[in-house]
């Protein structure tokens, strides 16, 4: 795995441009979801994307992964332009997510839950993939092996095998984290990671999602509604409003913005 | 033994083995369900095109033969004395994938994300169309479908259980089909490959996930359009063995397709989302309706057979719609 060591860990402000989002716009028939929305995240960082119910928020990860298709606009992953691509292309590309209404296989364990996520990184064919022998028995085992430290860097050890159906709440977004993780991606995406957790969950949650970033480096954009850790966690801050954008900056620049304040009181839009 | 209990054992033997047939037809409604939430209304008709294009490459007929001896006012029957049986059925496979591909191309990649209802009333399109694209290609009348598969009573059988029975009863042994015995083998290996398959591989994995969460399995890189295909594929796959068992049971002719009906309560017996419930279930059903035969029928002037599955669905319904094995539907309103 990919384990960046303290050291080593890349200043996020200075970092490169891992995501460009430009000039993106979508529509559903006539409601504008997003308009005319650019930001980009670096190399690195830990990025917030805020905003009050019905901003666009999470219209704008479905675009960065694929799930909706902007009429407008380009999307600059890596270095590669396009203006649209399919989820399973997305996640080939590196990008993982987890969802705002948890969004894992119930009816299987915490253990193949992520073991899905290792499906991109199996290269094996059908043929010996049916047998279940050889080459593609090797790769199974190789693969559970870094399913087993993701179990045990979220400390999920004792949910191993149970049907993920069954866990409570807090669990189960730990065990979409995992999923998500287990793809090693270069972006993870989070949409509203701590929703409906208590105190203690969140805490949990927090340090994981540092963990990840500084730990392996990974690029991470989150959707949060809980200011006091958006405000922790993130070196940036992009906030949207009415599928516009309507601040971005660090965490500071961003809770001293007029706009923000008043979008967040609820100021009549004009 | 009494020769009244050797009739029931009989009686119960034979209805295991009716049940395979259902289970095989079951299987392939199941397969597609839990993939895709669809309820494959063609999957019968998928078994009578399947036997109807193996015959076909058997006999060596030359496909839309009427429509181009109509149109051209040629007389072309035949193109040659056939293929043999091995390649005929790897033939009839790759068409069934075909057909599979085609059907995601021009049907359901434009109907994603689409109310269930909407794509069971596509799937019942498709019945329609698959039905009369096989009898244009293929013909309607009944053929005569020998891929080489034993059938017949076994007179070893009848021998041995005649030795069971009570010394001077006039016992004449237990008929039971060779041909219900070879179906019985093929559904046991084919549902044995199915759970080992999806439960130990990548692709199998793919499957389960797509199944529980289409979003999901997405965002983890699994292509929905490769796993129906698949699934389609694998469905064709198990509509050609329902096809071959059933063809060489009692012809291949429309009626063939209505087999589907028998699988309805079966599914609802076993639940739509189990592929160990569509065994069972068509086991209990095949049984059930054989000794509702034996000792029911006289009662009520027999012809039982026909309508007793259903009687068994619907009680099923009023107490247990999730079936015996499927996932209880909870939902929030």
């Amino acid at each position: 795995m990919n384990v960046h060591t303290a050291s080593e860990a890349i200043v996020p402000a200075a970092g490169e441009v891992l995501l460009s989002i430009d000039n993106v716009s979508l529509s559903f028939g006539g409601v504008k979801a997003i308009e005319n929305v650019s930001f980009d995240i670096r190399k690195g960082e830990i990025r917030a994307i805020i905003g009050p119910n019905g901003a666009g928020k999470t219209s704008m990860l479905n675009v960065i992964n694929g799930f909706y298709h902007p009429q407008q606009g380009t999307i600059t992953f890596k270095g590669r332009v396009r203006q649209a691509m399919r989820p399973h292309e997305a996640a080939s590309a590196g990008i993982a997510r987890t969802f705002q209404n948890i969004a894992l296989f119930r009816g299987m364990s915490t253990l193949d839950n992520i073991m899905t996520g290792r499906g991109m990184k199996m290269k094996r064919n059908m043929f010996w993939q049916a047998l279940w022998a050889g080459p593609a028995e090797r790769e199974e085992l190789e693969h559970r092996l870094a399913v087993e430290k993701i179990i045990d860097f979220l400390e999920i050890e004792h949910i191993r095998k149970t049907p993920v159906g069954s866990l409570p709440y807090g669990l189960q977004k730990r065990v979409e984290l995992g999923r998500a993780l287990a793809a090693e991606p270069d972006l993870l995406l989070l949409d509203e990671p701590m929703a409906g957790m208590n105190l203690e969950e969140k805490e949990d949650m927090s340090r994981f999602i540092i963990d990840v970033n500084e730990q392996y480096g990974t690029t991470i954009a989150l959707i949060e509604h809980d200011m006091g850790v958006v405000m922790d966690l993130s070196d940036r801050v992009v906030v949207l409003d009415y599928g516009k954008k309507i601040a971005d900056g660090t965490p500071e620049e961003v809770r001293n913005n007029k706009d923000v304040i008043d979008a967040y009181l609820g100021v009549p839009h004009e | 033994m009494s020769p009244a209990f050797l009739y029931f054992i009989e009686t119960v033997l034979n209805g295991l083995m009716t049940g395979v047939m259902y289970s095989l037809v079951a299987l392939g409604f199941v397969l597609i369900f839990k993939a895709s939430g669809i309820f494959n209304f063609a999957q019968g008709v998928m078994a009578l095109f399947a036997a109807l294009t193996l015959v076909g490459l058997l006999t060596g007929q030359v496909p839309f033969a009427h429509l181009i001896n109509a149109i051209f006012g040629t007389d072309v029957h035949n193109w040659g004395p056939g293929l043999p049986e091995i390649v005929a059925i790897l033939g009839t496979m790759l068409i069934m994938i075909a057909l599979a591909w085609l059907v995601q191309k021009l049907v359901l990649k434009h109907l994603v994300n689409q109310e269930p209802i909407i794509l069971f009333m596509a799937t019942i399109g498709l019945a329609f169309f698959l039905e009369g694209l096989g009898d244009l290609m293929w013909g309607s009348d009944v053929k005569v479908l020998d891929v080489g598969i034993p059938s017949g009573g076994s007179f070893w059988w009848e021998d041995v259980t005649r030795e069971w029975a009570v010394e001077g009863s006039d016992y004449y042994g237990m008929y039971i089909d060779k041909l219900d015995v070879v179906a019985a083998v093929v559904a046991i290996v084919l549902v044995v490959a199915l759970t080992l398959f999806s439960q130990y591989t990548k692709m199998g994995r793919a499957l389960r996930a797509v199944a529980d969460d289409h979003q999901a399995a997405l965002s983890v890189g699994i292509s929905l359009h490769t796993i129906w295909l698949i699934v389609w594929s694998i469905a064709g796959f198990v509509a050609l063995v329902a096809g071959i068992m059933w063809g060489a049971k009692s012809g291949v002719q429309f009626s063939l397709s209505l087999i589907a009906l028998k699988a309805l309560p079966v599914l609802i017996l076993g639940g739509f989302t189990s592929i160990p419930g569509a065994i069972v279930g068509g086991l209990i059903i095949g049984v059930g309706e054989k000794l509702a035969e034996l000792y029911i029928g006289p009662l009520v002037g027999g012809a039982i057979e026909n309508w007793f599955a259903y009687m068994v669905a619907l009680a099923f319904l009023l107490f247990r719609p999730q079936g015996l094995f499927g996932e209880r539907i909870i939902e929030r309103v």
